[in-house]
């Protein structure tokens, strides 16, 4: 839907504006930075230790990772006044079991580094 | 009337922008490995590539020489394929850090859900997946079998994300020409929003083959039908801004040919040269990243690019369409460099007879 708008409206600038939005011969089109750069680290509220293999998705995209060893995981995700995220614990009982837990992260804007500690508890 | 005064005005904003020759895009030719043997190939990739991938490290020290990054100042990763490279994540990340933006050319073959997924996190912005036909004659084009139906999962996992500004490009012949229409549903059918056509150089192995090329008639058909479709709106189709095509100029593009090589558009090569687009022929060298700054090179030399009167020779020193093609795209000029390979609009006038 973003990127519609983008399209539109960069096709209906003037043509002084347009000659800036081009793309080499045999490159990719522009990229607009629509985005924002997540990283934090999921630790167990119990034991205050790094949570390793925990999946951190973004809903109504294909996008996702698993935090590490160390309970860190970082990605870039598409731009939107909020950010809305779903902590899981996947991997069963390796790992420990914890409850999942969704997060919203409010006012982000274009090139923002948000940074969370997120804990989970245990089942 | 209003073309007349646009075309002026262009010319103004050409001369401005080669004098500033703002750096907006560069493309890290990251790799030569390929995994396909198209027959179109201009670079001769081969799958045994006599070029070691370029270390990112090498490619980092090149990069972090340019001052004060355009805003809109892209990485582009071309290849080869560059999904060859098991660290194209890592790539991505470290030229993201720098407040950079990357983006990727790719034939689609391993960009699977979990390439996809993998680097959307990285940071991808803009993604480029070709598609040369439809089955048989995408397959013929790029010698596998395969080819077609992994390009056409990769455009389903493309288009899920709104995240990436993504587009098709097809490379037009003899083959696909007649199905251009059927491509064009194909495209819209899976949702994709933007197309770029070209028609391909007589470079590399593609020069061994007459069925790459399209005749006048041809090209001026293959104009006509991108002319058309872009008036129905349902998707952005447009020519590539290979070369200059005279009275097709306002329609098959949203702005005049402009070949921006050297101008806006650096390349550093699998070798380390310094270049332009990594198309244009390689005596076009401008230095190299393992001898020379890579931004000192951009700013101070590159004249071959930025003043193209040496190319008002052979059959464009009488061109009365210079000023808005200035030798058509630097591509096409090759060899001794009298003549471009190519020239667009004498095809197009050549086929009105």
């Amino acid at each position: 839907m973003k990127k519609n708008w983008v399209r539109k409206f960069m096709g209906g600038l003037s043509l002084t504006s347009v000659m800036f939005v081009f793309q080499a011969c045999y490159g990719t089109p522009q990229d607009f930075g629509m985005d924002v750069f997540v990283e934090g680290q999921v630790k167990s509220v119990t034991t205050g230790l790094p949570i390793q293999g925990v999946k951190v998705s973004v809903p109504d995209q294909l996008q996702y990772e698993f935090t590490n060893e160390e309970g860190f995981f970082s990605f870039y995700t598409i731009l939107d006044v909020s950010i809305a995220l779903k902590i899981q614990d996947v991997d069963s009982t390796l790992n420990g079991l914890f409850i999942d837990k969704d997060i919203v992260v409010s006012n982000v804007n274009a090139e923002d580094r948000v940074y969370l500690n997120i804990e989970l508890q245990e089942k | 009337m209003i073309q007349a005064f646009k075309k002026r005005v262009f010319r103004k904003f050409k001369k401005a922008a080669t004098k500033t020759h703002e750096l907006n895009y560069l493309f890290w030719e990251c790799t030569t490995r390929c995994n396909l043997n198209c027959r179109h190939c201009g670079s001769d990739c081969t799958k045994d590539s006599t070029f070691k991938d370029m270390p990112l490290e090498d490619f980092l020290l090149a990069l972090d020489t340019i001052e004060n990054p355009a805003p809109n100042f892209t990485v582009v990763l071309t290849g080869g394929e560059p999904l060859l490279r098991h660290d194209i994540e890592l790539c991505g990340r470290e030229i993201r850090k720098r407040g950079m933006k990357w983006s990727m050319v790719s034939n689609g073959h391993f960009y699977d859900k979990e390439k996809h997924i993998s680097l959307l996190n990285a940071g991808l912005g803009a993604l480029t997946i070709s598609l040369d036909g439809l089955e048989n004659s995408h397959n013929w084009l790029r010698n596998s079998k395969t080819s077609f139906a992994k390009v056409e999962n990769a455009i389903g996992l493309a288009v899920t994300s709104s995240r990436i500004n993504f587009d098709i490009v097809s490379c037009i012949n003899k083959r696909n020409l007649f199905e251009l229409d059927l491509i064009f549903d194909f495209l819209v059918n899976l949702g994709v929003k933007a197309w770029r056509l070209f028609t391909i150089i007589p470079i590399g192995r593609a020069k061994e083959n007459q069925e790459l090329f399209l005749s006048d008639k041809e090209l001026k058909a293959l104009l006509d039908f991108i002319s058309r479709k872009r008036k129905e709106k349902k998707i952005d189709i447009k020519f590539s801004c290979e070369g200059y095509v005279g009275e097709y100029e306002s329609k098959v593009r949203d702005s005049y040919f402009f070949c921006r090589a050297g101008i806006n558009i650096g390349s550093i090569l699998i070798d380390g040269s310094i270049m332009a687009c990594p198309n244009i022929d390689r005596s076009f060298s401008q230095g190299n990243i393992y001898k020379d700054s890579f931004y000192d090179v951009w700013q101070s030399k590159y004249q071959v690019f930025r003043d193209r009167s040496w190319t008002k020779i052979g059959k464009c020193a009488s061109c009365k369409e210079y000023e808005d093609c200035q030798g058509n795209g630097l591509h096409y000029w090759h060899g001794e460099k009298k003549n471009p390979l190519v020239c667009h609009k004498e095809k197009i006038e050549n086929a009105q007879g």
